[in-house]
């Protein structure tokens, strides 16, 4: 970058909050360092930066906690990381509303701590709480077990506060839990990547704590009939917060792989509520599921929900490839069972999880020996994908070193949609400088 | 292109398409059309597009914004003849209908099964799936189950130049921008959809609906937060205030008391399990913040008798008034006290009455100003006393629409709530979908010019309100 250009931006944000050179290293993806990585302490500077990156035609990358700094097409040009950290003030929280204002830089860990101090939470339980932002989390989508019921972040996000490509702001929604007042803009920046702007605070609706909540697990030597209890459950009165299949690999993270063995796969569920409804639920849980094969419910510990989040990815220590399939929940196992299939016909070992009552299947691939071949990898990841499409669904490759990723795309085909969102892109910022050419439809 | 008698053009015709249920706009169409497929929808839009003429789509014409008014004559599509119901997927549950289909008709064909679909506007027996979408409709039980757009997964949609595209689909996650998102609440301008997948839910196991009776409005508003408070997500909160509680009992006897300042219906669903105790929450807080009395209906015929109050509440305001206009407006719920008694000075100020019944829970009022049309200029105190009603909302951090929509009626009061650069900003946005603003013209954005012969004119009612077949909510 031009050193003129990086004065101008030290003048800004102050050189204190400016890093370049070899401080970058935390900054780094799929080998590239950004050109500097910098973090505003107020909108207006954030405003002021994106002016200054943008006419002098810098990438920007807005960075949140980094967790998912990843995900994505390799990036053709590293640009300007421009970090949220110092904007992490939660701004507004009255719990008679429901609702709370924080900025994009706190983390989730942060913000849950706070608004359960008086009583509420935010329904939104993405892995990597500690690290992750809250704007991170709405700009990545990212989401965790407690969707099956409470939904993601499109359903929770009644308002955003964002800086365009262009450095001006913009407000979407509102502050209010029910809004249809102009566009739905919120919308737009659920899972944008940081494409359409730079999220500098977000509005969300919050739900008081639950009294009681448990995590249970029911253990199935076959991941059919498990599939079928999930079904089975779907289809009862009974009202779960979460509804997980975890295969043998994936169910080591939760300290499950003595009970499930080789080709069986552990059902588990969260229930909360009131004490008397916890309870009873995860009594019919054993009644429903045992004539398909299940074997007691037992409890898992209340860390089990973060690891759980993640439970696929974490099997492998690295993994080789870690990919999404979504999917119709009825779906589920039939993907998970033709999946695991392919990897091994290549002689590769992968690990399983899905929130089978959506449909979201995460999947990880073993690295075979020291140096993983791309080849094997990527071959495996083109069967998954063609599954999932095959099933009426999509595939997203969330990791995988850059080898395999130049093999296999990172985003599926959006079709004609893909046109629609390349219009989006190019009408609410027409300079592309917001995180180019790492998004869906070479957006 | 659509055969035989799919094409209105005789202006008596025409008529009947010319205002929706805000019957104080009004605009004449040169065509309504009736297709029957997706493909009939591109070939009128492409048809629209050569001969340069706007277009516009419409479902039952319930809405209340004038959001499917032709604003600038042209081409009105009207998709009642598109009503079928393609798929119920209750292993997914997930239903593929058609926009024309009636929202409680879905209801009624997954009810057998135990499953609904859970947004419910008052006007549900009428209003139309692909009208909900265009207005991310809600109703009573948002509050739990949020609104129409939490319940929609995937469009096919005909765009502006005639393309048809699916944006997201039957999963339960889609990839890339959220399109259906944000076609979602449009009101119209980014295409017409033609195939919609929504979620059906499980009906629950249980449901308990509790009447409390106040003397003062500011006891009944603090027993929202107070509810809140405990805890407690009911599936509605709903509040009638006096005069639309004499009105609901002189026209049906549903068991208010007439005498009360305001009453609240709340209701929980959920699991048998835990509900007694759950009720026994509601009560305490309804009776903390000085209930006078509280009670819980105790069988299905009393609910049902209890809701009966709430819903018909539009329909009873005939008895008291000539006519009346329904605002829609949202406020964050701890400043429903100050608001309300606001809203009743502000009204006053002009000369007029007003009743109140709304979405207490979610802080989504409905105050509805009643009026004389025949009286002059008393239509355009009510006219004013609404514009400041919604300055009241925005000046408290609310929103000026909860369900009814920008349309027509409120393009003007948007720089209330939005700045330039907002509306700058979703200007863009509506370029992309729509370039040639031939989709659905004169909607949303503030400008007079536009809105061609659409102006205020005198209050009559719907011909389905007429027909006692919905209500105004």
């Amino acid at each position: 970058m031009d050193i003129a250009v990086l004065d101008k931006l030290r003048a800004v944000v102050g050189p204190a909050n400016v890093l370049s050179d070899v401080d970058l290293a935390p900054y780094v993806v799929e080998g590239r360092t950004p050109e500097a990585a910098l973090f505003p302490g107020s909108v207006d500077e954030v405003r002021a930066v994106v002016e200054i990156a943008a006419g002098a035609d810098v990438p920007i990358v807005p960075w949140g906690g980094g967790t998912a700094a990843a995900v994505g097409t390799p990036a053709p040009r590293a640009g300007l990381v421009l970090g949220l950290r110092r904007l992490a003030q939660l701004l507004e929280h009255e719990p008679g509303d429901l609702t709370a204002t924080v900025e994009a830089g706190m983390t989730m860990a942060t913000l849950q701590s706070a608004l359960r101090a008086r009583g509420q939470w935010l329904s939104l339980d993405p892995p990597d709480p500690e690290q992750a932002t809250i704007g991170g989390v709405i700009a990545a989508n990212a989401s965790g077990p407690r969707r099956h019921l409470y939904g993601t972040a499109r359903d929770l996000l009644i308002g955003v506060t964002v800086v365009t490509g262009d450095g001006v702001v913009v407000r979407g929604g509102g502050k209010v839990v029910k809004n249809v007042a102009g566009y739905d803009l919120p919308k737009l920046f659920v899972g944008s990547h940081g494409t359409l702007g730079v999220i500098v605070s977000v509005t969300v609706k919050l739900r008081p704590l639950p009294d009681d909540e448990r995590l249970v697990a029911v253990v199935f030597d076959r991941s059919k009939d498990a599939g079928a209890a999930a079904r089975a459950v779907m289809g009862s009165d009974l009202i779960p917060n979460a509804l997980e299949l975890v295969d043998a690999e994936a169910s080591r993270a939760l300290g499950l792989d003595s009970a499930v063995g080789p080709g069986g796969c552990a059902l588990i569920v969260g229930f909360d509520g009131v004490g008397e409804q916890v309870e009873w639920q995860c009594g019919e849980l054993g009644r429903i599921t045992a004539p398909l094969g299940g074997r007691a419910v037992r409890p898992l510990p209340e860390e089990a929900w973060t690891r759980l989040a993640s439970a696929a990815r974490d099997a492998f220590d690295p993994p080789a490839a870690v990919m999404r399939l979504i999917v119709l929940p009825a779906a589920v196992t039939e993907a998970i069972e033709h999946g695991a299939s392919a990897a091994r016909q290549r002689g590769l070992r992968s690990a399983w999880s899905c929130h089978a009552g959506v449909g979201v299947i995460t999947a990880a691939l073993a690295s075979s020996g020291a140096l993983p071949e791309p080849g094997p990898i990527a071959s495996v990841l083109h069967d998954w994908r063609a599954l999932a499409r095959a099933a009426g669904g999509h595939a997203t490759l969330d990791w995988a070193p850059l080898a395999v990723k130049s093999a296999v795309p990172v985003w599926d085909d959006a079709g004609a949609a893909g046109r629609i969102m390349q219009r989006l892109k190019a009408s609410l910022d027409p300079h592309n400088v917001l995180n180019p050419g790492r998004f869906v439809a070479g957006i | 292109m659509l055969g035989r008698g799919a094409v209105l053009s005789d202006p008596e015709e025409l008529l009947v398409y010319e205002s929706d249920g805000l019957t104080l706009f009004r605009a004449l169409a040169d065509f309504v059309v009736f297709p029957t497929s997706a493909e009939h929808v591109s070939a009128i839009v492409k048809l629209a597009n050569r001969e340069g003429l706007p277009f516009v789509a419409r479902g039952a014409g319930t809405g209340l914004s004038g959001g499917c008014l032709p604003a600038e004559g042209g081409i009105v599509i009207s998709l009642m003849r598109m009503n079928r119901i393609l798929e119920i997927d209750y292993e997914n549950q997930v239903a593929v209908v058609e926009p024309g289909l009636v929202n409680l008709h879905l209801s009624w064909a997954v009810g057998q099964r135990g499953y609904y679909y859970a947004p419910d506007p008052s006007s549900q027996q009428a209003c139309t799936i692909g009208g909900n979408i265009a207005n991310n409709s809600g109703g009573p039980h948002t509050l739990k189950y949020g609104v129409t757009t939490n319940h929609v997964l995937g469009l096919e949609v005909v765009m502006p130049d005639g393309d048809i595209v699916w944006l997201g689909g039957k999963t339960r996650e889609s990839f890339g921008y959220d399109l259906a998102g944000v076609f979602v609440g449009s009101e119209g301008t980014f295409g017409v959809a033609t195939k919609v997948c929504v979620r059906i839910l499980k009906k629950p196991q249980a449901v308990k609906t509790i009447l409390a009776v106040f003397e003062r409005v500011d006891q009944a508003s603090a027993a929202v937060s107070a509810i809140i408070a405990r805890g407690l997500v009911p599936a509605a909160v709903e509040m009638i205030d006096q005069l639309t509680i004499a009105a609901v009992e002189d026209a049906f006897g549903c068991g208010y008391p007439r005498d009360a300042a305001a009453a609240l219906l709340a209701e929980l669903d959920g699991l048998a399990v835990g509900m007694d105790a759950q009720v026994a929450r509601i009560v305490e807080a309804c009776r903390d913040s000085g209930a006078r009395e509280v009670r819980t209906a105790r069988d299905e015929t009393e609910r049902q008798l209890l809701w009966k109050g709430r819903k018909s509440a539009f329909g009873a305001y005939g008895r008291v008034s000539p006519a009346y206009m329904v605002m829609d407006g949202v406020i964050p719920r701890t400043k429903l006290p100050y608001v309300l008694s606001r809203v009743n000075e502000i009204v006053a100020g002009h000369g007029l009455r007003v009743g109140n019944v709304f979405h207490a829970g979610d802080g989504n009022l409905h105050p509805n100003i009643l009026y004389d049309p025949r009286k002059p200029g008393e239509e355009a105190r009510v006219v004013e006393a609404g514009a400041e009603i919604m300055r009241l909302c925005a000046e408290v951090g609310g929103s000026i629409s909860g369900e009814h929509g920008i349309g027509l009626e409120k393009a003007d009061f948007m720089p209330f709530i939005f700045s330039a650069a907002d509306l700058e900003f979703m200007h863009r946005l509506k370029r992309a979908f729509n370039p040639t603003g031939r989709c659905n013209p004169g909607k949303i954005f503030p400008t007079r010019k536009s809105c061609g012969e659409a102006g205020p004119v005198a209050y009559r009612p719907h011909p389905i309100e007429e027909k006692g077949l919905a209500q105004r909510f």
